[in-house]
């Protein structure tokens, strides 16, 4: 019989499905008879995902401006290398 | 203007050829994830700016340095880890988070819990709730020291793999699971003392 204390040792494996099946059924049959397990698991599955919900999908616009405008004038101020400049030669040779 | 989306294969030769529309498609590609990776690892908006472009112009440097062993966009949310990580330690030190045994719920000597636990999980039941919570677990997030913020950022937030995680952060996989475990712990806490409080 696993204890509370067991199930908080394997509960990241739990969650990350890494558990050997025999393991998990067991730490299951825990969480059918502890309320104080199932409530803890249930909470931190959760924590994960609010987590998931602070993912940013989307970028401002004026900040896709601000991004481009940046390297667009870090671009044209910059030297060209020896390569780039021996590409450009060739390419002007043909 | 909508730009194509574009597979290394297609995108590498044309940055390497310093081509503009490559660059455009590649801002396009990854900018959203590059810029939400940023914030919420350096957890300042005027930092992940920053690191938003400065990422897109060392990817545009050093793409002929790239020799393909990575996938492109393993190496370009590498280099944005680095860069945010390297502001958030610049800043001064947040709180140690407390031991793992500290963060979950007291246990008699039997090893059984002591004291009822809450389930607060189905509390965030309308929309103002959920809204409420998520602000809070961005505050607790911006609590986290950044070695736990980073592992929980990567597979919690942004979803990456263990693997891919791993790789970025350049840890192995018991010091990934270990902190990550104890960030959603420290989480998971923090979430847990604001809905008794709000919702007793």
């Amino acid at each position: 019989m696993l204890r509370c204390r067991d199930v908080g040792m394997l509960l990241y494996e739990y969650i990350e499905q890494r558990l050997e099946p025999s393991v998990s059924q067991q730490l299951e049959q825990h969480l059918a008879d502890c309320p104080g397990c199932l409530a803890f698991i249930n909470t931190y599955k959760q924590t994960m995902r609010l987590s998931s919900d602070l993912r940013c999908r989307d970028i401002p616009p004026e900040l896709q401006q601000k991004l481009r405008s940046f390297i667009k004038t870090k671009l044209s101020s910059r030297r060209p290398s020896f390569w780039e400049r021996l590409r450009s030669h060739l390419t002007g040779l043909l | 203007m909508a730009a194509t989306q574009l597979d290394d294969q297609q995108l590498i030769p044309k940055l390497q050829a310093r081509d503009e529309a490559a660059l455009e498609a590649l801002m396009a590609q990854y900018q959203a994830r590059v810029f939400g990776l940023a914030l919420r690892l350096s957890g300042n908006r005027q930092d992940a700016e920053e690191v938003l472009q400065d990422v897109f112009l060392a990817v545009f440097q050093k793409i002929d340095g790239f020799r393909g062993e990575a996938k492109l966009s393993s190496w370009i949310y590498r280099i944005t880890a680095n860069a945010a990580l390297m502001k958030l330690r610049k800043r001064p030190k947040v709180q140690q988070i407390p031991l793992e045994e500290e963060l979950g719920p007291a246990m008699t000597d039997e090893g059984m819990i002591a004291e009822p636990v809450v389930d607060w999980s189905r509390l965030p039941n309308d929309e103002l709730d959920r809204k409420e919570l998520g602000q809070r677990i961005e505050q607790a997030l911006n609590l986290l020291p950044a070695d736990y913020r980073s592992v929980v950022v990567l597979r919690d937030v942004e979803g990456f793999s263990a693997q891919e995680a791993c790789d970025m952060l350049s840890l192995s996989e018991a010091a990934l699971k270990s902190r990550l475990h104890r960030g959603r712990l420290f989480l998971r806490k923090q979430l847990a003392d604001y809905a008794m409080v709000h919702h007793a």
